[in-house]
């Protein structure tokens, strides 16, 4: 049972944490056991191990982020408390208005209430609140920024498997990012991995709006090595009806060396776009 | 932090700057991995924007700091269930400068009780981790367990003394 006290303090006494007293009990009974001996004397060696072992540093890439993670922070908290809507203060332009007479000023009340029931009957449903709740702006954009970073930062990654969340991830930006987007248009046309690829052709279907992604995607269709990329993207500017395809979509139909089914499908989309007219 | 708590969020720079390294290696020692360390303290540091109102002033903002951490890494592991957290660069810690100095026998040393430390079963490698190298004291740690002081003395012993095993059994001899 002693032992049992005494060995739990030594950890604090090897790092030298215990009062002088308590020191002085645990020293006076090692000087007596010595299992508790030999426990001390085998822990320190852990101990002092434990010391030498050198500590890691994280990169500087780690301090950057954070800094650009807090700067879009303040700038959506700043953002948010601009867009606040305070109450303007009451104006007296009605003192003028109030009638002078006791009977007119009955009537006037009289007036008044009916319109205040009348008025409360129409508005009686609930309404959008008409302010921005600043936290909830700060934070939304605060997220947003975070799902962007992400996105980037793991469309980076020598990991397909990773490159392919960073697709996936790539769903949950809401805002349209031209660097998100730049970096999806990229692995489109410079992936290594098939799948990667053609993960980001399906992501950049939410981009279908933007002239500049509809014309990366019509310039990527003849250097494309995978058919099923190729088809992929066919079917996307179908589906934007990017009707300014039409002449690389024909191209691609009559081209020899292209892929049967890519040709047949890229004849079957010329088709379709035309007949959208 | 109070201050950080009363809107001025560019303070947290100052809290980064002066707790990101400790915290790095604090995940470092559970995960064994640098990206993954590096995304956890980004996490606490999110964490502890968003909920800067809920820091209450008398309360060590370190065992504040730390119990998000261990809820973050937490959080983490749950998604990754199964995994093991080993140090996949268990040479990096052999690999520095310091340590190439020295002896040979004090490498192999240094190697094996980094890898009897991440052999450790996560909860006594986390106590252990915070009193050695986060110099955490005993009430801070009892604050981000949220249990008794006296129930962190006996956990630190015991992880120490099941390090100790395992990093003898590794080297194949005990001391005495």
């Amino acid at each position: 049972m002693i032992c049992d006290r005494i060995r739990e303090q030594i950890p604090e006494c090897l790092a030298g944490r215990l009062d002088p007293a308590a020191r002085e009990k645990v020293i006076d009974h090692l000087d007596t056991c010595s299992a508790c001996r030999a426990d001390m004397a085998e822990l320190g060696v852990v101990w002092r191990g434990l010391q030498s072992m050198p500590e890691l540093e994280p990169s500087p890439a780690m301090r950057t982020r954070f800094m650009e993670t807090l700067a879009a922070y303040q700038e959506g908290y700043q953002e948010a408390q601009r867009r606040q809507v305070y109450a303007a203060p009451p104006k007296r332009w009605w003192v003028g208005l109030w009638p002078a007479h006791p009977a007119w000023q009955a009537a006037f009340s009289a007036v008044l209430l009916l319109a205040g029931v009348m008025g409360g009957r129409y508005l009686a449903e609930p309404r959008p609140v008409n302010t921005i709740n600043p936290e909830l702006a700060q934070m939304r954009g605060q997220i947003e920024n975070l799902r962007q970073l992400v996105t980037l930062s793991m469309l980076q990654q020598d990991s397909p498997s990773a490159r392919l969340r960073g697709v996936t991830y790539s769903y949950q930006v809401t805002q349209p990012d031209q660097q998100v987007e730049q970096a999806l248009l990229h692995a489109v046309n410079h992936d290594s991995n098939v799948n990667v690829r053609l993960s980001a052709v399906d992501a950049l279907a939410k981009f279908g709006n933007n002239p500049e992604v509809r014309r990366a995607m019509i310039d990527s269709l003849p250097v494309q090595d995978s058919p099923l990329v190729q088809i992929a993207l066919v079917d996307l500017l179908v589906q934007f009806n990017a009707k300014d395809a039409l002449p690389a979509l024909r191209k691609l139909a009559e081209d020899k060396e292209a892929n049967e089914s890519v040709r047949q499908r890229a004849a079957s989309s010329v088709q379709k776009l035309e007949a959208s007219h | 932090m109070q201050e950080v708590r009363a809107g001025n969020v560019g303070k947290l720079e100052t809290l980064f700057d002066r707790y990101n390294r400790p915290l790095f290696r604090y995940f470092m020692h559970l995960t064994g991995n640098r990206a993954a360390s590096e995304d956890l303290v980004q996490e606490v540091f999110f964490r502890i924007l968003k909920y800067r109102h809920t820091y209450q002033a008398e309360t060590s903002f370190r065992a504040w700091m730390y119990q998000i951490g261990r809820n973050v890494y937490m959080d983490q592991a749950g998604k990754r269930k199964g995994e093991v957290a080993m140090p996949e660069d268990a040479g990096e810690f052999g690999s520095s400068d310091t340590l190439q100095d020295r002896q040979v026998q004090n490498k192999q040393e240094a190697v094996l009780l980094r890898r009897a430390l991440a052999a450790l079963p996560r909860e006594k490698r986390e106590v252990l981790v915070m009193s050695r190298f986060q110099d955490l004291k005993y009430d801070e740690i009892a604050a981000v367990l949220k249990c008794e002081v006296g129930t962190v003395k006996v956990r630190v012993y015991r992880a120490l003394r099941e390090l100790g095993t395992r990093f003898f059994e590794l080297g194949g001899e005990r001391a005495s």
